[in-house]
């Protein structure tokens, strides 16, 4: 649970790592031992990224690098050079309205403490990438890799589905215009 | 019912029970939400600690000099930093914040770190010389208990408990190793003598971890006379209380701050991170500390009990149950913790849903040289629950009684009494039974192939004892409302139940009600979130502000446009005469008060009166019941248990929140399941073998059977605001029994251990055949 950027100069080796994220250039000089979760949570203060395991196995830090869902905490910084890095505050629109991901959880109620919910969206967000109209099944396959201690997962399960009909819905409505 | 007094109010109200999105949803869903791991103060420090690699060593010396002198090392704190500070704990205060004369367990705390970074914290840990003298450890509550085994503690630490009530009793250190005892008993001894048969049996039931996601943190700023925390904490007012008394404070002094939390699951409740950090400011001139664990740390921290309860029940031929006797041992670890309030309820739970004439119950909370063990979702009710339920299964097997048919013959009347003096069963539990079996189809059922069904029902006392909850409404002048209570937020979506209420009491528009953040200086006290007394408890507090808030309002209005006070009523900020003519609040309470602006304000309080006739010295608020109903097939080549169905039911009393409740239920129920069939903390040895995510398994989408749906009842019985009832720990009780007896179901094989691995149920149809082929044999 680093929240400390270490001691300037304690550093040997740094790496200056350029990349995009949630759609604005970033450039930042980092040990090489950072991970993606430091990198974010402590240089780019995107605090919507939690972290919690720090073993890959949660899932509470997951956010999408090019479109696919990684651990943050198990990616180094330097891996994602050049890449393209989406977080949860990337999901709703410049003036605060809510993604289609995040209104359905919001109205399904797929979260409790809330703790895996970022990794949960940006999930979510990757799953309807790949597949815009999943079925329950393959929801469930994609969603297990993340842990959420609350909700007995039903409630995630139906939030995604629903993610998927509202994101279909908004694309059918911006076809129409 | 005893001592309580039930608000009426109608049911068809306009803002409780509807579905809305929570109050935290926005937050939650755009990362904003604030947890107490994101808490920065600039100039803050990072604390780590040194941890026994012994479960059990006296402690010969600790240098700390080196570390000491580390650069960017600010304070370290061991043994001789706490002198005249004391030990923690519930009833029994036995927990230092570092280690002293021993380490009890692997994991003990033995120094701690203050730095400027977290990387130059581990580089001095790692400074640190310990020199230890090994000595024998004990793992087990049964070999603990031995008096060969070692002593854990030569002196009895300090113990204070509570007085009980008819029936009850409690003492501390009643035996070799054990720190708390809860006995009771009610009935005459003499209804065995009336038993046609008598049947004993022993069940072990295994320790899970929290796994909460969040883990243990606390943010502090302490000098010698003040202490301000940001802590993750369930209960910030006991651990204000708490911290006051290790540091030697007046509580006025201490501030504890709680952002939201990152689930508890009752792992929350005491001291965790705060001593630590709080001390390592104090010596590092009152910069702020951040103490942060790791999920390894937390795995080191508190954990479930493990328990064996030996239960002996007596019935007539008719299979009328007639006196219960169980004798329950809890691995309680090395430190008290909880120990003694999950004695205290694993001991009391025992008669379970039934009627008995007679109940001797005993409990023991046992030291061992393991991870302390505390508060865990329905904690006791859990282990009861498992012992209780299974042995009714085993004896309506013996006595070729249907399960369900055993159940529902014995199982407790709506407003019959729990135990003399307790409050009267506040549900139908004969219906939410027939409710979860036919939802599975339990009485059609064809026992072909593997296949098997069972049900269960789980029940506790809600609400807490001696719980007294305290809330403020404040309103504006331009009718914003500010909902001010201890309530924690941990994921159960408390704060926006507690926020209906207030909006369904003053006719206002919900958007316009916000929990106000919670800190121990401005926030009205209140006893801890948890025993799922948040909607009952608190909420009765909270109406009360808020009808308070209301006639005040109404008060100033009737005088200021000189109206029958009666005729008026407020809706939306504005007043209502009888004639319907409205008049705006705003420009009526400018005039008033001299046109500078005013806020309403009133307290509620709630708590249930206290009863010498109540065994636990108060009859519980309410009663949480969980039902269950399983279907699974079981593979019998090797014991691989595939759940087909599960369906879990609460009774909300009244729903306040419907997804509140859903989720409250359903997230239960997946512990419960867990519990089941995978989840624990392995031991060999007394070592931890799966102490850390990549190895500890926890319940996934996957593990989520195909058909798994809740029942959400509202019998309307219940003690809390508009009949409603806690809920959150009664979905987790019945789901281990009602998974075991669907094996039975299927297979014959009658589990009495946790979790029913594979291999256990591999070994249990064997023995089923076994004794089938015995049987058979003999006709």
């Amino acid at each position: 649970m680093s929240l400390e950027s270490p001691e300037s100069g304690q550093e040997t080796f740094t790496h200056n790592v350029e990349f995009e994220l949630n759609g604005s250039p970033e450039r930042h000089c980092v040990p090489t031992s950072a991970t993606v979760l430091d990198l974010l949570r402590n240089s780019c203060g995107k605090q919507g990224v939690r972290a919690s395991c720090e073993r890959s196995v949660c899932g509470a830090c997951t956010v999408l690098v090019d479109d696919l869902p990684v651990a943050a905490c198990s990616t180094f910084a330097f891996d994602i050079e050049g890449a393209r890095v989406e977080t949860v505050e990337g999901l709703a629109a410049q003036d605060g309205t809510l993604s289609a991901q995040q209104q359905a959880f919001s109205e399904c109620g797929g979260f409790q403490c809330g703790f895996c919910t970022s990794g949960m969206l940006m999930l979510t967000t990757g799953l309807l990438r790949q597949n815009p109209q999943p079925n329950r099944e393959e929801i469930r396959d994609w969603i297990s890799s993340n842990t959420c201690r609350c909700t007995g997962y039903e409630m995630i399960l139906e939030s995604v589905e629903r993610a998927a009909e509202l994101a279909g819905a908004k694309q059918q409505d911006q076809a129409s215009e | 019912m005893t001592g309580i007094v039930i608000p009426f109010t109608p049911h068809d109200s306009p803002i409780v029970g509807r579905d809305r999105p929570r109050l935290d949803s926005t937050a939650k869903v755009t990362g904003r939400a604030l947890y107490t791991v994101d808490i920065q103060k600039p100039g803050m420090l990072h604390a780590k600690v040194l941890r026994s690699p012994h479960a059990h060593a006296r402690i010969l010396s600790v240098d700390a000099s080196a570390a000491r002198s580390l650069a960017g090392v600010t304070a370290v704190v061991t043994r001789e930093e706490i002198h005249g500070l004391h030990s923690y704990g519930t009833y029994v205060k036995d927990q230092p914040i570092v280690a002293t004369d021993a380490v009890r367990y692997v994991g003990d705390v033995v120094a701690a770190v203050a730095a400027v970074d977290e990387r130059t914290a581990f580089a001095a840990l790692d400074l640190i010389r310990v020199e230890y003298e090994p000595m024998p450890a004990v793992f087990d509550s049964r070999a603990a208990m031995d008096p060969s085994a070692p002593a854990i503690f030569p002196e009895q630490p300090f113990a204070a408990y509570p007085e009980y009530g008819d029936g009850a009793s409690g003492a501390a250190h009643t035996a070799h190793n054990v720190s708390y005892e809860f006995r009771y008993e009610t009935g005459s001894e003499s209804v065995w003598a009336d038993c046609d048969h008598i049947f004993e049996d022993t069940f072990t039931f295994s320790r899970m971890n929290h796994m909460h996601l969040e883990p243990f943190a606390t943010v502090a700023e302490a000098t010698a006379n003040e202490i301000e925390v940001w802590t993750s904490t369930q209960s910030p007012f006991p651990m204000r209380k708490e911290l006051a008394r290790v540091f030697g404070l007046p509580e006025n002094d201490i501030r504890v701050n709680v952002p939201l939390l990152g689930g508890g699951f009752g792992a929350k409740n005491g001291p965790k991170t705060e001593a630590i950090a709080i001390r390592l400011s104090q010596l590092s001139a009152g910069r702020p500390v951040r103490y942060c664990m790791s999920t390894e740390e937390v795995f080191l921290t508190l954990s479930q009990h493990d328990a064996i309860l030996t239960v002996k029940s007596g019935l007539k031929a008719d299979g009328e149950f007639m006196a219960r006797q169980s004798r329950v041992l809890l691995n309680g670890g090395a430190y008290a913790d909880a120990s003694p309030l999950v004695a205290e309820k694993a001991g009391y739970r025992m008669p379970g849903a039934y009627r008995w004439k007679r109940i001797d119950s005993v409990c023991q909370a046992v030291i061992t040289n393991t991870v302390p063990a505390g508060a865990y979702r329905g904690f006791g009710a859990t282990q009861a629950t498992w012992a209780s339920e299974r042995q009714v299964d085993l004896i309506a097997e013996r006595l070729g009684f249907d399960p369900l048919e055993l159940r529902l013959k014995n199982a407790k009347d709506l407003g019959e009494e729990f135990v003399p003096g307790e409050t009267p069963i506040d549900s139908d539990l004969k219906h939410g039974l027939n409710l979860v079996a036919d939802a599975i189809g339990y009485r059609d059922r064809r026992r072909s192939g593997n296949r098997g069904m069972g049900v269960a029902i789980g029940i506790k006392d809600g609400g807490g004892v001696n719980k007294p909850a305290q809330a403020r409404v404040k309103v504006t002048t331009n009718g914003d409302v500010f909902l001010n209570c201890g309530l924690v937020e941990m994921g159960q979506g408390g704060h926006s139940a507690l926020c209906q209420i207030v909006a369904e009491t003053l006719a206002c528009d919900p958007g316009r009600v916000k929990y106000a953040a919670i800190d121990t200086d401005n926030t009205p006290f209140d006893q801890g979130t948890n025993a799922a007394s948040g909607i009952a408890v608190m909420g009765h507090a909270v109406l009360q502000a808020a009808e308070r808030v209301k006639c005040s309002v109404l008060d100033m209005a009737a005088e200021h446009l000189i109206l029958d006070r009666q005729s008026i009523r407020l809706d939306n900020w504005h007043i209502v005469d009888a004639e319907g003519t409205t008049y705006e609040l705003p420009p009526l309470i400018m005039d008033r008060f001299g046109g500078t602006g005013f806020e309403f304000t009133a307290d509620g309080y709630f708590k249930v009166r206290s009863s010498s006739s109540a065994p636990l010295e108060a009859p519980c608020m309410f009663w949480e019941i969980g039902w269950a109903a399983a279907e699974v097939e079981v593979d019998p080549e090797t014991g691989r248990v595939e759940l087909l169905q599960l369906v879990v039911s609460g009774d909300a009393g009244k729903v306040l929140n419907k997804l509140g409740c859903r989720g409250q239920d359903e997230g239960a129920a997946v512990f419960g399941l867990a519990q089941a069939l995978f989840e624990e903390l392995r031991y060999k040895d007394g070592e931890l073998l799966n102490g850390e995510a990549l190895l500890y398994r926890v319940p996934l989408a996957e593990d989520i059977p195909q058909r798994f749906s809740s029942i959400t009842q509202e019998q309307g019985h219940g003690a809390g605001p508009f009949g409603s009832k806690g809920m959150g720990e009664g979905g987790m009780l019945p789901i281990a029994p009602a998974i075991a007896q669907a094996i039975a179901d299927a297979t014959g094989a009658q589990l009495t251990s946790l979790p029913m691995t594979p291999e256990r149920v591999y070994n249990g149809i064997l023995h089923a055949r076994a004794r089938q082929g015995k049987a058979d044999s003999n006709a």
